[in-house]
Parts: C-alpha cells; structure tokens; sequence
C-alpha cells in the first residue's frame, strides 16, 4: 500500500461535502433569519417557527460542540 | 406560495457515505483484509490522519469526497477527509433523516460514493467473486440499515455487478424482493468498457428492471468522464457543462434500440437540470425526420415520444428549466436536493424550492416536487 493515494478517479472529481464549518455557518444563518421573522409572525406562525428554531438550534450546537 | 406546507418534498438525486464498517460487517472472513476497508493515511503537520478506502490494496482517498485527489497531503486540511470531520447526515440515517426535517425534505434516493454513484469502482476489482459480494454488501445495507430507519422516506437505491449481465438480472430480482426502488445504471457503458446501449448486451438487465418496475437512474458523471476541455481549464467548465452528460445519455439512449425492445423501461436522469430538455428534443426529433432513412435507426416513432414515455430529469435552481416545464412536460420533472453537496440549498431547500417555482401553479409544484417521483419510482403517499 502507498503512503500517497493514487487515484484521482471520482464521479465528482471536486465537487465536495458540506464541511462541519460550512454547516454550522449555514444554520446560524438560518437562525439569526428565523428569529428575524418572529416580531411580525401571527400565533400560528410564531409556534412553528419556535419549533424550527429549537430544531435549528439543537443542530447547530451538536456541531459546534464535537 | 404555490408550495404547499403538506406537499412532501422528495428528491430524487441525494448522496450518502458509506460508514467505515459497511463491508468489514458483511464480508467473509476471508475478504476482509481485500474487501473495502478505512485506512489512515498521514496529512503531514499536526492534522489527524486523512482516513481513505483500501480494497484490494489499492488506495481511493476520499470518503465522501475527492477533494484531496491530486493535493499534497499537507493540503488535505480544509475538507472533511475523516469521519469526525462530516456532518453526521453524512452516513447516519438517523442524523440524515433530522437534517432533512430541518430542510423541509420529505424523502430522499441516495447514490453511492465510495462505490461511485454506478458502483463501477467495483469493476476495478481483480477478484470477481469479492467484488460482487461488495455490490450486493452495498445493497444489504441500504435496504436493511439505510432504508429500513425510516422506509417511507429514504428511498432505496441499488447498485449491479456490470461485469456480469447474468449476475445484474439477480441482483436486480433479489433486491426488488426486499424492496428496492431504483437501480444506479452509468449514464454510457462504453468509457467503462462494457458494450454500448446500441448492442444487445443490456437486453437481459434491462427485461429485469422492465419485470420489476425499477427505473434507471443515470446521474452525472457516471460514464466516468466529465466534460473537460483543456487540460488547464478552471472545473467552472466542467461544472457549467455537466449538463452535456445528461444530453449525451439522452440522445444515446433515443437512437438506441433500448425503448422500442423495453416498452415498459423507466429512465431518470440524475442531476444535470432540464433547461436543455427541449432544445435536444427539437434537434434530435430534426435529426430523425431528416437523417433516419440511411442509418441504423428505428423509423416508426418520433424520439421526443419516447423521451415523454420513458424519461425524466430533475432540477435542484435549473430557473429556466422551470420556466421551459410545459415544453419538457411537466410530469417528466422531479425535484432533487443533493445534500449533502455543498452545491446543496441545506437547510433552505424547501424555502428555495418556493422561491424558485413561486409563479408556478400548485398543482404543477405537487407533481415536480412528490406526485411524479411517487409515480416513477412507485412510493406509495
């Protein structure tokens, strides 16, 4: 076995993954907007989008924290 | 807001990783040295080793990713080339299937990566027998692991040994039994050296898929070529022609005898957008109405109607494809997403499917993004 790799060959050939950073930054992002939307949003609205914050939130700390 | 809160979105182009244990878990004892396994590889400096697949001895050095190929292992730092450095939706159902809650998704077909999205690494195989068993490992664990967290939402997807048409047919029977909805085909065999679709060879494969109501899914890039005009062209000319992959399929399959001897055959088109769609069509319908005299080329129907009876495409932000659906036909289009790509809208998909389709009406929106996927590749709402 090489120490290098060898193979170059991919179905993708750089075209890559979300990274763990790129992720985090994407859900704050998403965060920082939700809560944006809280001030004007009706009853109904707001409950869904306390939802999606805590969802958002709970992601975003599991991949900041590890 | 043409997009409904209870339509489900699904997408018919996703990725998964395969976990480090995939084939380790299901091998032989006997294969486990030669069968695919996660090796460390240095990274130079302080950097944790970069973990690559060895099968049989031979080093394929991404995970999930090929960003690496090509750079010094000192450059190796910025992406994920290790487990610990992915997002757990990666090759975690469970974490999947929360990242596509929070996306807005619904369901999702996942195409391989170690495998590639055909599963044609395997036709690198020096030992046949090890080879298959990885494809049918493969299999097992989208049907048993992947799919079975959450069956009505992580659509499965199966790869075939393409070296062997008689192996194909009982992959194909033996899975579809355990509930497979799709088969992973490359978009043209030939690059690959395999016969062509204008030969007989695929006949019996393709009866199967005909047999079990399995579509074919051709995504990009699984010929093994990707368009490429120079040797140092930016890959911004790749990644604006990767759409030719898609046509070329098209046309190739069209003017093959594929259609007329599979009259039941579905084929979808795995990324590659739909703008293009009707432009083809028009020139390839041109072509056989003035060409199709003197060569090798069925002459009772016109292309475009087998496009509309046997074909489909997807877009994730293809606009004009969108704004080109009654001249592609609107239920030849699906949806598809491409997480965990960093090409992927996550987790705005669904926000940016709105906006992307907000002038278009909601029934038009129900069928691109759950009605026709259900249809094609027979997912019961």
């Amino acid at each position: 076995m090489s120490r290098r790799p060898e193979s170059e060959r991919s179905d993708w050939t750089d075209l890559d993954l979300l990274t763990r950073e790129e992720a985090a930054d994407r859900l704050r992002e998403e965060i920082t907007e939700t809560e944006a939307r809280l001030g004007d949003a009706d009853p109904a609205e707001r409950e869904l989008l306390e939802t999606r914050l805590r969802a958002l939130r709970e992601a975003a700390e599991e991949l900041g924290s590890s | 807001m043409p997009l409904q809160p209870w339509m489900k979105l699904l997408s018919t182009d996703d990725h998964l990783i395969e976990p480090p244990r995939l084939w380790v878990d299901r091998l032989p004892a006997k294969y486990q040295e030669a069968g695919p396994r996660i090796v460390e590889q240095p990274r130079g400096g302080d950097a944790a080793p970069a973990e690559v697949w060895s099968y049989e001895g031979r080093i394929y050095p991404y995970i999930g990713l090929n960003a690496v190929a090509g750079k010094q292992p000192e450059e190796f730092g910025m992406e994920p080339t290790r487990y610990d450095e992915m997002i757990p939706g990666c090759y975690d159902p469970k974490a999947r299937l929360r990242d596509m809650d929070l996306d807005g998704v619904w369901g999702a077909l996942c195409f391989p990566s170690f495998p590639r999205f055909a599963g044609t690494v395997f036709l690198d195989g020096q030992d046949r027998q090890l080879a298959g068993l990885c494809v049918k490992a493969w299999n097992d664990f989208v049907l048993d692991e992947w799919s079975a967290t959450a069956p009505d939402r992580l659509i499965p997807l199966i790869i075939l040994p393409l070296w062997d048409v008689r192996e194909c047919v009982a992959e194909i029977h033996r899975t579809a039994a355990k509930g497979a909805k799709a088969i992973s085909f490359p978009e043209n065999p030939v690059p690959l050296g395999l016969p062509s679709f204008h030969t007989d060879h695929w006949d019996p494969v393709f009866s199967a898929a005909e047999e079990t109501d399995l579509p074919l899914c051709l995504h990009f890039g699984t010929s093994g070529n990707a368009p490429k005009t120079a040797p140092e062209a930016p890959f911004a000319v790749t990644i604006a022609l990767f759409g030719c992959n898609s046509m070329y399929a098209t046309a190739d399959l069209l003017f093959s005898p594929v259609f007329h001897r599979h009259p039941q055959l579905k084929v979808g088109l795995s990324e590659g957008g739909i703008g293009w769609i009707p432009y083809l069509l028009d020139r390839i319908d041109f072509t056989w109405e003035r060409h199709r005299f003197y060569q090798n080329v069925n002459q009772d129907g016109r292309p475009s109607e087998l496009f509309r009876r046997h074909m489909h495409g997807c877009f994730i932000d293809d606009e004009f494809g969108v704004r080109s659906r009654h001249d592609i036909g609107v239920d030849h289009i699906t949806w598809e997403c491409d997480y965990p790509h960093s090409d992927s809208y996550w987790p705005k998909s669904r926000a940016y499917a709105a906006e992307v389709m907000a002038d278009v009406p909601d029934d038009e929106v129900h069928r691109m993004v759950e009605l026709n996927t259900r249809r094609l590749y027979n997912l019961p709402a």
